[in-house]
């Protein structure tokens, strides 16, 4: 899954972090897919586990994959997490419906308002 | 844990150790590194109670271990010049083996058949050193023991068995928290296996850190100066060697990277890399300070 270069000044884990951050930016690690753990990467790649749990940790904070305690590390961040995104989303867009209704009272115009977003959209 | 406290060894008036400290923290892969006659294989006799230290303690868990039968239950060692009996086969090796780890897994032992190619019948001294070494790995890895101690495991292995023997290594250390000493000269082998490197050098331990603090706190600096002009680095920076090629100068300085950078960009250069240094450049680095370096020799 993963080939290391020993030749590279990059640090071990490190090239494990960005190894595994591209195969799930580029979707060969599809978000929930189960990532191998810490013990049989070690075993394959004959490296100290300690070196794959840093790289994992690091990956973890950065959102890149999140851990079950008892089940593993998979890819993409938590369902509960994500759900929570797609909440947040909702309850924004409902806002700004809300706002709009508002200034279209105030009777701004269409153009007004298209520019106002498009002001914010080129920030 | 294993500790060793201000141990001292003298045979015959040479102090082969000369106070030395090593803590080996559990679950972690320690590496013993230092140049030969540093006492890497003395210490090791130590901590196997082989030896008695004249002053200082050897400690497992706690508890000195030379003449202590319970503490060196939990240690499983193979030694750079592995002992067996004269016309023992390997399956004569792993019964002896058996009667002294009353956790010797048997299970493991018939599992280990196939990854070692060696047959259980045949007489070890007949074998090649390889092969030896392969049967002595075969043995103590079955001993399952919470600490590992190896002077010069993979010494005659070839690059596959290498490989097979620390995947096994770093598999038990990941499920079963498996604590490894491990000393070698093959530093590129240490970096991707030790989490702990303690250096040696004529007795005493020079440094002992976790590899990343060691790794992060001595930097290559690579930069290039405008022609004719004479580099003149901050008094404030510990250098510990300076090289240059035409304009190219190479710099090992002590401290992080991006603080020694931010140090040296007021310098103007009109370019500054730093670069990680592997173990193997620490270990020149560092014992060069002690007067141990190649000598440039030329015959």
């Amino acid at each position: 899954m993963l080939t290391l270069n020993y030749r590279d000044s990059e640090p071990i884990y490190g090239q494990i972090k960005n190894g595994l951050k591209k195969l799930i930016v580029t979707g060969a690690l599809a978000p929930g897919e189960k990532l191998p753990s810490v013990r049989s990467m070690a075993a394959s790649l004959a490296i100290n586990p300690n070196t794959i749990q840093r790289a994992y940790t690091e990956l973890e904070s950065d959102g890149f994959i999140h851990s079950i305690p008892g089940k593993g590390s998979f890819a993409g961040r938590r369902q509960d997490e994500a759900d929570q995104d797609a909440l947040r989303l909702e309850a924004l867009l409902e806002k700004l419906r809300e706002l709009v209704a508002e200034l279209r009272y105030l009777n701004v115009t269409t153009a007004e308002l298209m520019a106002v977003v498009e002001g914010g959209l080129n920030q | 844990m294993i500790e060793v406290k201000n141990a001292v060894k003298t045979f015959e008036g040479f102090r082969a150790l000369d106070g030395a400290d090593i803590t080996v923290p559990d679950g972690g892969v320690y590496g013993l590194v230092g140049p030969n006659g540093a006492g890497k294989s003395t210490v090791i006799r130590h901590i196997t109670g082989i030896y008695r230290p004249d002053s200082g303690e050897v400690l497992v868990e706690g508890e000195p271990v030379y003449e202590n039968p319970a503490q060196k239950a939990l240690l499983a060692a193979i030694p750079d010049d592995w002992y067996y009996f004269q016309s023992a086969t390997v399956a004569d090796m792993m019964r002896f083996y058996r009667g002294f780890y009353p956790a010797f897994d048997t299970a493991r032992y018939e599992r280990f058949k196939e990854v070692f190619a060696i047959p259980e019948k045949a007489v070890i001294r007949r074998l090649s050193k390889g092969m030896q070494k392969q049967a002595a790995f075969w043995l103590t890895m079955c001993c399952r023991p919470r600490y590992l101690i190896l002077d010069e495991p993979v010494d005659g292995l070839d690059p596959v068995m290498r490989r097979q023997v620390w995947s096994i290594m770093m598999s038990d250390v990941a499920e079963h928290g498996t604590t490894v000493l491990v000393s070698s000269h093959n530093l590129r082998e240490l970096e991707d296996v030790c989490d702990h490197v303690g250096i040696m050098n004529k007795g005493k331990v020079l440094i002992e850190r976790s590899l990343n603090d060691l790794q992060e706190n001595i930097v290559k600096l690579q930069a290039v100066w405008k022609p004719g002009e004479a580099p003149v680095l901050p008094k404030e920076l510990e250098v510990l060697h300076i090289s240059h090629v035409g304009r190219v100068y190479t710099y090992i300085v002590r401290g992080k990277a991006a603080e020694v950078t931010a140090r040296l960009e007021p310098c103007g250069p009109l370019m500054l890399e730093a670069l990680p240094l592997s173990l193997e450049e620490i270990f020149i680095y560092e014992l060069g300070g002690e007067h141990y370096a190649v000598k440039e020799i030329i015959l």
